[in-house]
């Protein structure tokens, strides 16, 4: 292990904090590395940034198709597959509805039923037109926008490990606001330790899960959210066939899986789909575990994290059988 | 004697704290739409726990851009240690949920799993440990 360098590193993007810790020979370099392909890919695909592609297909929508990069249209293709398998639970064409959400959380007040309506008839990702031989995209109707914030993290650490492995990287991880990759075991060859955040307790955690090349994804109703005048909490993950905040009996669902994007977009699903819907959607994605944590605390983990979950103290768990 | 040895078991439990949450959670932090600019201007400041001097300290963290996060702590200092901190009042909504006086006991959970890195883990934490900080920073010594 002599001539293996460990480097960590932080930086910002994204809307939110990244860190990542590297061995290898050329750890730094790798990071910095990394630190470049998240600004990259946050001005490929982010709709805050003007111009960027996304930004570029939002701004076109219900006029014309835009011609995108590779990554802009894999991440599109990817999210309106997820889109289709999850029937809509996930729907990468949300961007009215979560603007709609931001000013409301800004006045502290949800917004006007009728409004949401309005705004729900538009989150469609049938109207996301994908032309894989011209590498275009684009939005049918006027008003509607693509939001990847319930995938692009996953897709950028992807493009991480990407990294990670051109420079020759046997052992990483990169944490993107939460979502977490591993890269091989760390190197005294044990697994990673990847601690999973107490939905309902700060600075605690529910377990840990060891993991070898595994991304561990987290989707809670505690991450982002605001108090309405009447008391109400209204968190951020929204539910494209409601228009309002998820409410399916869960507080937060943890996926693993051998990609990030995947584990990313099925965090998601399986919170909007609740307990027993989402293990019908686990069925069809082999080698995907989940950890849930429903509305009374109680903590369920399907049956392929048996080995490598581990509870906090205070924490009693069940196995469910996918 | 003991009290000393005491002191100095919340001064390693602070600095545990400081460093867990600067290191470990550091990246696991997310930041709340619109309020993300803040990521870059709410550094945890490197506090001397050499230079504390005796005293009582209030220290603030304003909460943020909407100030859902306001914190608002009591630190004492006493034979250059840090002996208590108290929550005095807090504006998180989440708060209710967050027990502060054990706040270490659940940082030394953490530490006894031994995590590399943590899923799913928010800002709020650093919000309070914001208003910890700039009690410190007062009773650092010039």
């Amino acid at each position: 292990m002599g001539r293996l360098r460990d480097a960590k590193s932080t930086n910002h993007g994204m809307n939110t904090v990244m860190t990542h810790r590297a061995f290898g020979r050329y750890a730094e370099e790798a990071l910095k590395a990394v630190g470049s392909e998240a600004v990259r890919l946050e001005e490929l695909l982010s709709r805050f940034i003007i111009g960027s592609e996304v930004n570029r297909v939002n701004s076109s929508a219900g006029i014309k198709c835009e011609i995108v990069s590779g990554d802009t249209y894999e991440v599109l293709s990817r999210s309106a597959e997820y889109s289709r398998y999850s029937q809509g639970l996930f729907d990468v064409t949300v961007g009215p509805l979560v603007t709609l959400w931001g000013e409301g959380k800004e006045t502290q007040k949800a917004p006007e039923e009728s409004r949401i309506r309005q705004v729900l008839s538009l989150v469609d990702y049938n109207d996301l037109i994908l032309d894989p031989g011209k590498k275009t995209a684009g939005l049918r109707r006027k008003g509607q926008s693509i939001d990847l914030g319930g995938i692009g993290k996953g897709f950028a650490a992807d493009k991480f490990l990407h990294v990670f492995k051109e420079y020759g990287i046997p052992s990483a991880f990169t944490n993107i606001g939460g979502n977490v990759v591993a890269l091989g075991t760390k190197p005294d060859g044990s697994p990673w330790r990847v601690g999973i955040q107490h939905p309902r307790r700060e600075n605690a955690l529910i377990g840990l899960v060891s993991v070898v090349d595994k991304a561990v994804v987290t989707s809670g109703d505690y991450q982002r959210y605001f108090f309405g005048s009447n008391g109400k909490r209204y968190h951020h993950i929204l539910d494209p066939t409601t228009g309002y905040p998820v409410n399916a009996g869960l507080v937060s669902v943890t996926a693993v899986a051998a990609n990030s994007m995947a584990a990313d977009a099925l965090s998601t699903i399986l919170f909007v789909a609740g307990l027993d819907k989402g293990l019908k959607f686990l069925k069809r994605f082999p080698g995907v575990e989940a950890i849930f944590v429903d509305t009374s605390l109680k903590v369920h983990i399907t049956d392929g994290l048996q080995e490598c979950f581990r509870a906090a103290e205070d924490i009693s768990f069940t196995i469910i059988n996918k | 004697m003991k009290r000393k040895g005491k002191g100095r078991m919340l001064l390693i439990v602070l600095a545990v704290l400081v460093f867990l949450v600067v290191i470990t959670l550091g990246g696991g932090l997310l930041y709340t739409a619109g309020e993300h600019r803040e990521a870059k201007n709410l550094p945890i400041a490197i506090v001397d726990f050499k230079k504390l001097r005796d005293g009582t300290y209030i220290g603030e963290y304003e909460g943020g851009m909407y100030k859902w996060r306001a914190n608002k702590v009591q630190v004492t200092v006493s034979s250059g240690r840090v002996t208590d901190i108290k929550q005095m009042n807090s504006t998180d909504p989440g708060g209710e949920n967050t027990d502060q006086d054990s706040l270490y006991d659940r940082v030394i959970e953490a530490q006894s799993l031994q995590v590399d890195t943590i899923s799913g883990a928010t800002l709020t934490s650093k919000a309070y440990l914001k208003s910890v900080e700039d009690a410190l920073l007062k009773a650092q010594a010039e």
